[in-house]
C-alpha cells in the first residue's frame, strides 16, 4: 500500500511551490485561477490534489511544467524543483528551452489520456523513440526498445505487440497503461497525473491504481495527482491537499484527513460522498455555488457557503498555517493553533 | 447502466406523449415561437457578425436594384450608332455598348433572370437531395447501397463539360437549364445530406420517433430537418453559386440563348473586342464586378448562417 | 501479414469499381450522344440531298463510308462495335477533319491542357498549403485575417471572372502609357506564330509567355481553397491531444511540427490534391476559350459545336477516366498515409 521510499540523498523537498498565483486574461476581465498556493512534495511522496471542477487544480499542475494556455500567466510566487544532479531550479520563469530538458526527463505531466493521446499515424515504438531521442540524441535504438519492452511488461502489456502497433489498434485501457510506461521511460523524479482514472471502467481503474502503487514502490518516484474522486485518494495518496476556488484550504496526511477534516469545505466534501444505501432524499450537497473568479471578493472565498463563518471571514483572507506538525489549514475559525483563540468549537 | 438508458428514453417518450396530448394549442404555440425564435436568432447573429451583415446588405441591394431598377432605368431599345462605345459620362454612368445603348440600364436589368434561376436551381436541387438523401439514409438496406453506388459513379462525370455537351445539342431555355442543372447536381447533395441524416439518425429523439411509429415524412420534416438547417443553408448558397457559374459560363460560350443577363453582357463585350478599347471597358468590367459581388454576398451569408446554426464551430 | 492482405483486397475492390464506372460512363456517353437530336450524319445526308441533289441512298452510303458508321445496323450492334473498338483504344476518326484519328487530336491537345492546368494546380497547392499552415500557426498575428479573407474571397469568384480581371490588369491597362505588362498577342494561343516548335529557346520562351496568364488564372482560382483547407486541418491538429502531449514530452518544436502535426494535417490535403488532378481537365473549358488556348477544353467546345461525335465522345471519356483514376489514386493514397483506414479496409464514415 502506501510506503515511503526515502532516498539516500538529501532529504530536501523535491518540489516546493511558494505563494503561487496564476490568472487568466478573459473577455470579462482577469480571472484569478490560483491564489497564493503553497505546498511541498517530498521525494517518494504521493500527494493528491482534490477539489471541485474549476478550483484551479489543473491550472496549478500545468503551471509546474509551464504548459499553461496562452492567456494564462503566473503573476507571483515560485516553483522550486531539485533536479537529479542536485541543482535547485526556479521553474516559474525558466526558458522554454530549459524547460524542454526538464519535461518528461525529470517531471512528467500526464494529461488525461484520451483517444488521441498518441500520434495516430505513427507506431508506438517511434513515439517512444522520439521521446528518448529528444533528450538523449545518441542513445541506441536497441537500448531504447529494450527498456520500453521492460516497462510495458511492468504494466502487464505485451511489449513487442504494443510497440509495433498503431494507436488505434489499442484499447482505452491499453493506451492508458502504455502512457504510464512511456511516462517512466526517462526515470522521472516526479509524475503529475491529471484525473488518471476518469473514463475508465471500474475494473481497469483498480488495475491502474494497483499498478501505480507497485511502480512507485519499485521505482521510487514522487507522484502528484489531481482528482475529484475521493475513492482513489485513499488508495494512492500519502497526503491530501484540498483546493477551493483557487486557494489551498487544507493540507494533511491522507489517513488523518479521512479520519477527521478541519476545514469546513473538506468536511462538506466528505459529507457529500453518497453512501450505497442512502435514499435519494438523503444525498447531501454543500449549499451555494462556487464563486465567480473574475469578481474581486473580499475575505475567505468559502465564507458565503460556510455554516461557521464569522464576520472576520468576509474581510480577511485566511492564511494557510500549521495547526500541528503534519496538517495545515487556512481558516479563521478552525485554523488557529496555540495563539490564544479557542480551537473551533461547534 | 441498462436502467439508466431506459430512463432517458422513457423520459423522452413521456415528453413526446405529453406533447401530442395537448397538440392543438401547444403545437401552434411552439410552431410560432420556434419560427420567431429562429428569426430572432438570425437577426441577432447577423448584427454581431459584420461579414454576414455586409453580405446580406449587398445581396439585398442587388435584389432591390434588379427588381426596381428597370423601372427607373429602362433599357435603351433602339440602338444609336452615334453613341457607340462611349466612355462613362453624366448621362451614361457606365458608358455605352457597341450598339450605343446605356450600360447601366443593362446592369440593372441583367440580374433578375440570374437571381431567379439561381434560386430555382438551388431549391429544386435541395429538395431532390433531401428526399433522396434522407429517405435513403433512413430506409437503408439494398436501396441505400444501390443509391450510394450510383452516386459515386455519377460523381465521376464532370458536370460542366456535360452541360456544355447537352447545351450544344438541345436549345435549352433558362428554366430548362435550371432544372437540368439541379438534376445533374443530385449526387453531391445526396451524399452530404445522407451523411448528416445518418449521424442524426442515431440520436435519441429520432429513435424515439421511430419507436412511436411516426410516419416517415413527419420524422424527416419535424425531427431531422430542423437540426440540419445550417447545413442546408450552406449547401443552398453553394448551389446558387454553381448555378450562376453555369449560366454565365454557358452564355459566355454562346451555348445559352439568353436575352438580358450579365453573362450575355460579358459574352457580347468580349466578342466585340472591348478589351482593345479602353473607353468602353465598363461594358466588360461592370457585369464582371457585379457578378463577383453577388457571389461574395452569398458566400458571406452562408458562412454566417453556418455559424448561427452550428455555434460550436472552431474559429 | 494480415495487414498486407487487407490492403490488397482494398485495392482490388477499388479497381473493380473503377472498371465498372468507366464502362458505365462509356455506355452512357455513347447512348447520350446517339440519342440526341440533330444527328450530324443526318445533317450531312440532308446537305447532300438538298444542296447537291444527290439521292438519299447515295448520300446514305457516302455518309456511312465517310463516318465509318453502319447506319443500317441497329443501335445495339453499333454499340458493340463501338465497345470493341474502344477497348483497342480506337476511337475512330474525327468528322470535322476526316481521316484524322481522334486519338491523335487528343494526343496533340492534351499535353497543353495538362501543362497549364497542372502547373496552376501545383503552384497553388504549394503556396496555398504554406500560407494555410502559417495562418493556422500565427492566428493571432495581424496578417492572418488578410490571408484568410483574401483566400475566401478568391475561392468564391468563378475562374473565368478571375481570368477577365487578369487580362484587363496585365493585358489591357496601359501603365502610364508605357503599354500593358503582357503584350496583346500573348493573350491568345499556345505560342506565337512564326516560332518553330521544338526544344529551342524561342519556342520555350514563347510557350511560357503565352501560358503565363492561363497558369496565373488557375493559380488564383485555386489557391484560396488550399489555404482554407490547410488552415483548418492544421488548426485542428494544433489543438489535438497528441500535440500537447508531445510538447509535454520535451520534443523539439520542429519535430512536433513535422512528424506529429504536419503528417496529420497533410493527410486530407494530399488526398484532396490527388482528387483534383482529375477534375482540372474538365475545368479548362472556359479558360481555354478566353485565351484561345489550344487545349483539350477548347477542342471539346469545337467538337460540340460541330457535332463531331467521335471527338466529343473521346474527350468526354478522357475527362471522366481522369477523374475516376484520380479518385482511385486519392483513395489509395489515403490508405497508404493513414493506418487507420487500412485497418478498416475502406473509407471511414459516410462522407
Amino acid at each position: 500500500m502506501k510506503t515511503h521510499i526515502a532516498r539516500t540523498q538529501s532529504a530536501g523537498h523535491l518540489l516546493s511551490i511558494q505563494d503561487l498565483s496564476i490568472s487568466y486574461r478573459t473577455k470579462r476581465g482577469k480571472l484569478q485561477a490560483v491564489y497564493k498556493a503553497s505546498f511541498e512534495i517530498g521525494r517518494g511522496e504521493s500527494v493528491a490534489i482534490i477539489g471541485e471542477s474549476g478550483c484551479g487544480k489543473t491550472t496549478l499542475a500545468t503551471s509546474i511544467v509551464n504548459m499553461l494556455p496562452l492567456n494564462a500567466s503566473i503573476t507571483e510566487g515560485r516553483i522550486l524543483f531539485n533536479t537529479r544532479i542536485g541543482k535547485e531550479l526556479s521553474l516559474e520563469n525558466a526558458s522554454e528551452k530549459h524547460l524542454r530538458t526538464i519535461r518528461w526527463s525529470e517531471i512528467v505531466m500526464m494529461f488525461q489520456t484520451s483517444q488521441s493521446s498518441f500520434n495516430p499515424v505513427s507506431r508506438i515504438e517511434s513515439q517512444f523513440l522520439d521521446t528518448v531521442r529528444a533528450h538523449n540524441p545518441n542513445s541506441s535504438r536497441e537500448m531504447i526498445f529494450e527498456k520500453s519492452r521492460k516497462l510495458l511488461e511492468m504494466v502487464y502489456l505485451d511489449g513487442e505487440k504494443v510497440l509495433s502497433s498503431y494507436p488505434h489498434e489499442l484499447s482505452g485501457g491499453m493506451k492508458q497503461r502504455t502512457m504510464i510506461a512511456l511516462a517512466l521511460l526517462l526515470d522521472p523524479q516526479l509524475v503529475i497525473l491529471d484525473e488518471p482514472t476518469t473514463a475508465l471502467d471500474l475494473i481497469t481503474q483498480k488495475k491502474i491504481l494497483e499498478l501505480l502503487n507497485s511502480l512507485r514502490s519499485s521505482l521510487g518516484f514522487s507522484m502528484m495527482f489531481i482528482t475529484h474522486d475521493l475513492g482513489i485518494v485513499t488508495q494512492l495518496a500519502d497526503r491530501v491537499v484540498t483546493m477551493y476556488a483557487g486557494s489551498i484550504v487544507e493540507d494533511a496526511p491522507s489517513k488523518e484527513f479521512f479520519e477527521y477534516q478541519v476545514h469546513p469545505y473538506g468536511k462538506g466534501l466528505l459529507h457529500a460522498v453518497p453512501k450505497l444505501d442512502a435514499a435519494f432524499e438523503e444525498l447531501y450537497s454543500i449549499p451555494g455555488t462556487t464563486p465567480d473568479l473574475v469578481e474581486k471578493i473580499e475575505g475567505c472565498l468559502f465564507a458565503p457557503r460556510c455554516p461557521y463563518a464569522l464576520d472576520r471571514c468576509t474581510k480577511e483572507v485566511p492564511r494557510l498555517l500549521n495547526i500541528d506538525s503534519k496538517r495545515k489549514v487556512a481558516c479563521h475559525v478552525f485554523g488557529k493553533k496555540h495563539d490564544g483563540h479557542k480551537e473551533g468549537t461547534v | 447502466m441498462e436502467c439508466w438508458i431506459r430512463e432517458s428514453v422513457r423520459k423522452e417518450v413521456e415528453k413526446v406523449q405529453n406533447r401530442t396530448q395537448t397538440q392543438a394549442t401547444l403545437h401552434n404555440l411552439t410552431k410560432r415561437s420556434r419560427l420567431s425564435r429562429n428569426l430572432k436568432k438570425i437577426r441577432r447573429a447577423l448584427m454581431q457578425d459584420l461579414v454576414g451583415t455586409m453580405g446580406l446588405v449587398i445581396l439585398l441591394l442587388i435584389i432591390l436594384m434588379s427588381t426596381l431598377g428597370p423601372i427607373w432605368f429602362p433599357l435603351d431599345e433602339v440602338s444609336d450608332p452615334e453613341k457607340i462605345l462611349m466612355a462613362p459620362s453624366a448621362e451614361h454612368f457606365l458608358g455605352t455598348d457597341h450598339l450605343g445603348r446605356d450600360i447601366w440600364a443593362q446592369i440593372v436589368s441583367g440580374g433578375r433572370e440570374l437571381l431567379v434561376l439561381a434560386f430555382l436551381t438551388a431549391s429544386i436541387a435541395v429538395l431532390i437531395g433531401i428526399f433522396l438523401g434522407a429517405f435513403s439514409a433512413l430506409i437503408g438496406g439494398k436501396l441505400d447501397e444501390t443509391l450510394v453506388f450510383l452516386a459515386d459513379v455519377w460523381l465521376t462525370i464532370p458536370r460542366f463539360p456535360l452541360l456544355v455537351v447537352l447545351s450544344g445539342f438541345f436549345r435549352l431555355s433558362a428554366v430548362a437549364l435550371a432544372i437540368v442543372l439541379a438534376i445533374l447536381s443530385w449526387a453531391g447533395l445526396f451524399r452530404t445530406i445522407r451523411a448528416e441524416v445518418l449521424s442524426l439518425k442515431t440520436r435519441d429523439f429520432v429513435e424515439v420517433a421511430f419507436m412511436l411509429d411516426m410516419p416517415m415524412v413527419h420524422i424527416i420534416f419535424k425531427e431531422i430537418l430542423p437540426n440540419m438547417m445550417g447545413f442546408i443553408a450552406a449547401n443552398f448558397t453553394l448551389l446558387m453559386r454553381a448555378a450562376i457559374y453555369a449560366q454565365v459560363g454557358l452564355v459566355f460560350l454562346g451555348l445559352l440563348p439568353l436575352d438580358q443577363n450579365w453573362g450575355v453582357m460579358i459574352n457580347v463585350a468580349w466578342n466585340q473586342g472591348v478589351i482593345y478599347n479602353p473607353d468602353s471597358i465598363w461594358f466588360l468590367l461592370a457585369p464582371t464586378i457585379v457578378i463577383c459581388l453577388l457571389i461574395l454576398s452569398l458566400v458571406w451569408i452562408s458562412r454566417s448562417l453556418e455559424e448561427i446554426f452550428n455555434p460550436g464551430l472552431q474559429k | 501479414m494480415i495487414v498486407r492482405k487487407d490492403f490488397l483486397l482494398f485495392i482490388l475492390k477499388k479497381l473493380g469499381k473503377v472498371i465498372f464506372t468507366v464502362w458505365v460512363v462509356t455506355t452512357l456517353i455513347f447512348f447520350l450522344i446517339r440519342l440526341m437530336p440533330s444527328n450530324p450524319i443526318q445533317q450531312y445526308i440532308q446537305n447532300l440531298v438538298v444542296q447537291y441533289g444527290v439521292t438519299y441512298e447515295e448520300a446514305s452510303s457516302r455518309a456511312s463510308t465517310l463516318f465509318s458508321m453502319d447506319l443500317e445496323a441497329s443501335l445495339l450492334s453499333q454499340y458493340l462495335t463501338y465497345m470493341q473498338d474502344a477497348i483497342r483504344l480506337d476511337f475512330g476518326t474525327s468528322f470535322l477533319s476526316p481521316g484524322v484519328e481522334v486519338t491523335s487530336i487528343i494526343a496533340a491537345r492534351l499535353p497543353w491542357t495538362l501543362f497549364t492546368v497542372g502547373s496552376g494546380l501545383l503552384l497553388s497547392f504549394i503556396v496555398g498549403t504554406v500560407l494555410g499552415a502559417v495562418a493556422a500557426y500565427r492566428r493571432e498575428s495581424w496578417y492572418e485575417p488578410i490571408i484568410s479573407g483574401t483566400s475566401s474571397f478568391l475561392s468564391a469568384i468563378p475562374d473565368f471572372l478571375i481570368a477577365i480581371f487578369l487580362i484587363l490588369f496585365f493585358g489591357v491597362f496601359t501603365w502610364g502609357g508605357r503599354g500593358s505588362i503582357v503584350p496583346i498577342f500573348q493573350l491568345r494561343g499556345n505560342f506565337s506564330p512564326g516560332v518553330t516548335p521544338g526544344w529551342n529557346m524561342p519556342f520555350i520562351s514563347s510557350v511560357l509567355d503565352h501560358a503565363f496568364l492561363p497558369i496565373l488564372t488557375y493559380f488564383f482560382s485555386q489557391i484560396g481553397i488550399w489555404v482554407i483547407l490547410m488552415k483548418g486541418s492544421t488548426a485542428g491538429c494544433l489543438n489535438a491531444d497528441y500535440a500537447t502531449i508531445a510538447r509535454a514530452r520535451g520534443l523539439k518544436p520542429r519535430k512536433i511540427l513535422g512528424s506529429y502535426i504536419g503528417r496529420n494535417a497533410m493527410l486530407p490535403i494530399v488526398t484532396e490534391f490527388a482528387m483534383r488532378l482529375g477534375f482540372i481537365i474538365g475545368g479548362s473549358l472556359i479558360i481555354e476559350q478566353l485565351f484561345v488556348y489550344q487545349g483539350v477544353g477548347l477542342e471539346l467546345l469545337k467538337a460540340t459545336n460541330n457535332r463531331d461525335y467521335p471527338l466529343m465522345q473521346a474527350i468526354f471519356l478522357v475527362m471522366t477516366v481522369a477523374i475516376v483514376l484520380s479518385n482511385l489514386l486519392a483513395e489509395i493514397l489515403y490508405g497508404v498515409l493513414d493506418p487507420r483506414i487500412r485497418a478498416k479496409g475502406g473509407r471511414k464514415g459516410a462522407k
